[in-house]
């Protein structure tokens, strides 16, 4: 053996070997504690650099302001911009269309609208944005349509792809030809003009000098056999409405029709059947005392979007009521504007807008959220006219002393707001306000809905029935192993109820989804009599045992009376399960689903709550089991043992000395068994319906936070809100999880300390 | 020496206990050919004797001796120990302990005791000396301030935690805490006060405190203290009991047994040559 060193500063030989290797443990447990909380800060910074970006405002560039371009005599009616918001479009009262660069104003080409002879342009109407189609209203009683077309070729650099030239070259076509379309047959100016063009179809409604409404329709057909393009032609005078009619607006499916007259009102045609079109309404959309001064329909043709002369701006759209009759409804007002809405130019594919004021504001709305998400001034004159690009990512106006302004807009998610993910939203053709969580369909201009208070509540509601199963039993059943059971039964049950941890819940999931959930629907009255039951029956059968004479029970040994209880339940289940369709049968009309959603009036799904809070309760019974069971069992013994010579019963001891001890180590374990229900994914998204709904019934399912992360993830696009929402909902939930375990932790610790001296 | 003169002795001293010196005193308990199993092993070995009412009797002997078990026979504790078998009698006031028609939790109010690790519960210092009654269903709230009020005082405490009634019972100190612990168990005002080593943990302030707290209480009960510390012993107690393997080998008055003795096994023990 080495001589142990005298000198106790200096460690050599195996003391230094000794303090060697202490020193590398040290080393390797701090390096691994902290490599824990850095990859759990990583994830969490991950996951809000992702969510961030949703929550920052929207910004936009200084405006730049360049002189009017085109025709100087005719006054512009209608701004727009080609998808790259490269160049800008103008057209003008008289025909004439420029086309300039967005950036600086920089003339790229004028052309004039191809008019028949003796013919002067009296109308304009903007048709669907996003075809980019326009059409000008005749002094003859016809129309013309235009299309906007941008065509796009690259000059490939033979050296360097960077330097590859990308030429966008703007022109006009006309979809239906040269040859004005006629609206009114005998021949009047139109003086103001709607119109919409697809495809096929082609409607416009036409106010002509004379104040005759007329609609006329356009179906053309493709001889299959010949080729020959024929058209057919419809036209229907409307009946007419009071006053001066300001503006007229079809919508993109030629549906509806609304006029705005008379100063105040909006008038609904429907216009489904052209031949016979019927004016449904009239509807007075500002308070008395105000004008309409601006009004215009978001992308989706839904919403109306009226501005009036004292800065107000309202969203109206039709609502279905009980009779399936619609009503044009006010559904909610923005934030008002300085002066009076001169121009409202909605975005081409989201529910945003633009609006201007006469006193040279304008500010970008977004509807869904309700937000007024910027406010520029462009001056003290009126705004005049403004566009959107098709990207929503410019804004084109013009403004004060015939100039234009542009500029470049960063908003990439203005749908996001505090309302918008907690609170109910007015949807477009919802009857009501709702929670709604629906972030995609097969339509482009379709409103996404995404309210995160269903997914929210979802979560909650199946921790909560999770929770209504597991903790009853796991700690009733953890402060009977550690209280009275047998240390031998404790050696077999304690191993094998936490083993049941280690079951994947996919299986569980699986399981839930494919055979109990049809199980339990098929023996639902069954099954709903073994619940009540079987709390009875444990009773019952203690009661039993307790008459039983001494020399029956003392064979069982103490401790393990609780083994008896197994065949009681087999059998209690058993006989529900057999009484539950003589039940259904006499009760229910034979089948107790039917008999709720029909009799009761309740919703009723196969995969519901009922079998998820079984299957989850399952999968969350051992984590509360085994951190309660370890509360309890720690409970020192010299405790109890004070409790009962002092002449406590065992169960006085039980409620008053041993739970009370034990409560915040069973309090950690509820919580941290609910922090697994609410994180659970694979068990909720297999047993329930993965419908968002948001109502507390036992007999429905729902879409809880995880499992709506699972079904979206592989189908969002990077980057897009729907996208960051569902980081969003991660991060929610990581927050959750990361605060019950925390609050479970710091219980935990606190129970330590407090007991540490016991 | 062998088994059976072991017993022998045993049996004469526990006669000798049956006629206490001081001629005056009643009898509390009196144990009468009880004998204790663990299992298989025999833990206390026909043991006979009679503690003597408000007197301060100690339990000596070596570790293992069987005088923790002897002492917590007197409340039934043992019954807490699944493979403990007990035969023989022990009466209280004429009535066997064991017998089937005794309510434990009773039994236990009337035979208080205090153990070695002071044991409060982590409630209120008055909800520790309440929780005795408590239990037995008082619920009064004036009832209980007198009741606690006075086995503060019992215990010699009341000065120090009059203030702090609401506190932790964990906050205070270890000789506190034991004091705690014995006022929680005279609150129920029992017959008979079992101490089982009570100042074994304590440093030797808080060891005199507790002494001297049981020198005035042996007016109001019988007390039977189990202790390591002989010089302990020798202060508080009336009568001693020495224990050996199982086996009562002496019981008498405190001062004859500790100057003169009867037994070898005795004076080696108390002259330290074993222990």
């Amino acid at each position: 053996m080495e001589k142990i060193e005298a000198d106790i500063t200096k460690a050599g030989g195996y003391t230094g070997r000794r303090m060697a290797k202490d020193k590398l443990f040290k080393h390797v447990m701090t390096f691994g504690g902290l490599s824990v909380i850095i990859a759990i800060s990583l994830i969490f910074v991950y996951l809000a650099s992702v969510v961030v970006p949703l929550f920052l405002p929207a910004t936009m560039d200084k405006l730049e302001s360049f002189p009017a371009v085109g025709v100087q005599q005719e006054t512009t009616v209608h701004l727009t911009a080609e998808e790259q918001a490269e160049i800008g479009v103008r057209f003008a009262n008289q025909g004439s269309v420029a086309f300039f660069d967005m950036r600086n104003g920089k003339a790229m080409g004028e052309e004039r609208v191809a008019l028949p002879e003796g013919a002067t342009v009296t109308s304009f109407a903007a048709g669907d944005l996003s075809q980019r189609s326009v059409a000008y209203g005749l002094s003859d009683g016809r129309m013309i349509i235009l299309q906007q077309d941008f065509k796009v070729t690259f000059k490939e650099d033979a050296k360097d792809s960077e330097k590859d030239v990308r030429t966008i070259t703007p022109s006009i076509d006309y979809p239906v030809g040269k040859e004005p379309l006629v609206i009114d047959a005998a021949g009047h100016a139109l003086k103001l003009l709607t119109m919409q063009h697809h495809a096929e179809n082609t409607a416009a409604v036409a106010l002509t000098d004379d104040n005759r409404l007329v609609l006329t329709a356009f179906e053309s057909s493709e001889n299959m056999m010949t080729g020959e393009v024929s058209s057919e032609r419809t036209s229907v005078e409307l009946p007419p409405v009071e006053g001066e009619i300001s503006q007229l607006i079809l919508e993109v499916k030629q549906r509806d029709l609304y006029v705005v007259h008379g100063g105040r009102y909006i008038s609904h045609y429907d216009v489904m059947n052209q031949s016979s079109p019927q004016l449904l309404q009239t509807v007075a959309v500002v308070p008395e005392g105000q004008k309409i001064t601006a009004v215009n329909i978001l992308s989706g043709g839904f919403s109306l979007i009226v501005g009036s002369n004292t800065g107000e701006i309202a969203q109206w759209f039709q609502v279905r009521d009980d009779n399936n009759v619609n009503h044009l409804t006010h559904i909610r007002s923005f934030k008002s504007m300085d002066g009076a809405v001169t121009t409202i130019a909605p975005e081409h594919y989201r529910k945003g807008f633009v609006a201007g004021d006469d006193k040279g504001n304008i500010g970008l709305y977004y509807a869904t959220s309700n937000k007024l998400l910027l406010t520029r001034s462009t001056g003290t004159d009126p705004v005049r006219v403004a566009g959107i690009a098709p990207r929503a990512n410019a804004v084109l106006i013009e403004g004060p002393g015939n100039t234009f302004q542009s500029a470049r807009i960063e908003n990439d998610f203005p749908e996001i707001s505090f309302s918008s993910l907690w609170q109910k939203v007015w949807y477009e053709s919802y009857q009501e306000p709702e929670y709604n969580w629906q972030s995609s369909a097969a339509t482009s201009d379709f409103e996404p809905k995404f309210s995160v208070a269903p997914l929210t509540f979802g979560t909650l509601k199946a921790a909560f029935y999770a929770m209504m199963v597991a903790v009853p039993l796991a700690v009733l059943g953890a402060i009977f192993a550690a209280y009275f059971m047998s240390p031998k039964m404790r050696g077999v049950v304690k191993p094998s109820i936490e083993i049941m941890e280690a079951l994947p819940t996919v299986i569980l999931g699986f399981l839930a989804g494919l055979w109990l959930a049809p199980f339990v629907d098929n023996n639902l009255a069954g099954t709903l009599v073994a619940i009540f039951l079987l709390p009875f029956s444990f009773v019952i059968t203690a009661y039993l045992w307790h008459l039983l004479p001494d020399h029956l029970t003392q064979r069982v040994g103490p401790g393990w009376e609780a083994a008896l209880l197994i065949p009681v339940i087999i059998l209690v289940i058993w006989t529900s399960i057999a009484i539950g369709h003589p039940i259904e049968a006499a009760l229910f009309n034979g089948d107790m689903p039917n008999w709720i959603s029909n009799e009761l009036g309740w919703d009723y799904e196969q995969r519901n709550s009922l079998v998820v809070g079984i299957a989850m309760g399952f999968a969350v019974i051992p984590t509360i089991f085994s951190i309660a069971e370890d509360a309890v069992f720690s409970v020192p013994k010299h405790l109890t043992t004070g409790s009962l010579a002092l002449g406590a019963t065992p169960w006085q001891t039980l409620f008053n000395v041993v739970i009370l001890t034990a409560s915040p180590g069973i309090f950690s374990a509820i919580m941290v068994g609910m922090g697994r229900a609410v994180g659970e994914t694979m068990i909720v998204l297999m047993a329930t319906g993965n419908t968002a709904v948001m109502d507390l019934s036992i007999f429905t399912g729902f879409r809880t936070l995880s499992a709506n992360i699972g079904v979206e993830m592989p189908e969002a696009a990077v980057g897009t809100t729907h996208y960051r929402l569902l980081f969003f909902s991660a991060l929610v939930l990581f927050a959750f999880t990361f605060a019950v375990n925390t609050v479970a932790e710091l219980i935990r610790q606190r129970l330590r300390e407090k007991y540490s001296s016991l | 020496m062998n088994d059976a003169n072991q017993k022998t002795h045993a049996m004469d001293f526990s006669d000798m206990g049956r006629t206490p010196s001081a001629p005056t005193d009643e009898v509390a308990i009196s144990v009468e050919n009880l004998d204790l199993y663990y299992g298989e092993a025999k833990a206390l070995k026909s043991i006979n004797m009679k503690i003597p009412k408000n007197r301060v009797t100690a339990f000596i002997g070596p570790s293992g001796c069987g005088k923790s078990t002897l002492l917590r026979c007197f409340n039934r504790m043992n019954d807490l120990v699944d493979i403990c078998r007990v035969e023989g009698k022990i009466n209280l006031e004429g009535k066997n302990i064991y017998d089937k028609d005794v309510n434990v939790a009773l039994l236990r109010r009337r035979v208080g005791m205090v153990f070695q690790k002071p044991n409060p519960f982590p409630k209120s210092i008055f909800e520790n000396v309440a929780y005795g009654l408590r239990i037995m269903g008082v619920n009064d709230k004036e009832v209980l301030t007198a009741a606690v009020e006075k086995a503060l005082r019992g215990a010699a405490l009341w000065n120090e935690v009059k203030d702090r009634l609401q506190d932790s019972g964990m906050s205070l100190s270890g000789g506190q805490q034991q004091r705690l612990v014995i006022a929680r168990a005279i609150a129920l005002e029992p017959e008979i006060l079992l101490l089982d080593e009570p100042a074994s943990a304590l440093d030797p302030i808080s060891t005199a405190k507790i002494e001297e707290l049981v020198d005035e209480m042996k007016d109001k009960y019988t007390i039977v203290i189990v202790t390591h510390n002989m010089q302990q012993a020798a202060r508080v107690s009336d009568y001693t009991a020495f224990m050996y393997m199982g086996d009562l080998i002496e019981f008498g008055n405190t001062d004859t047994l500790f100057v003169k003795p009867t037994q070898k096994q005795t004076e080696d023990y108390i002259t330290g040559r074993f222990g």
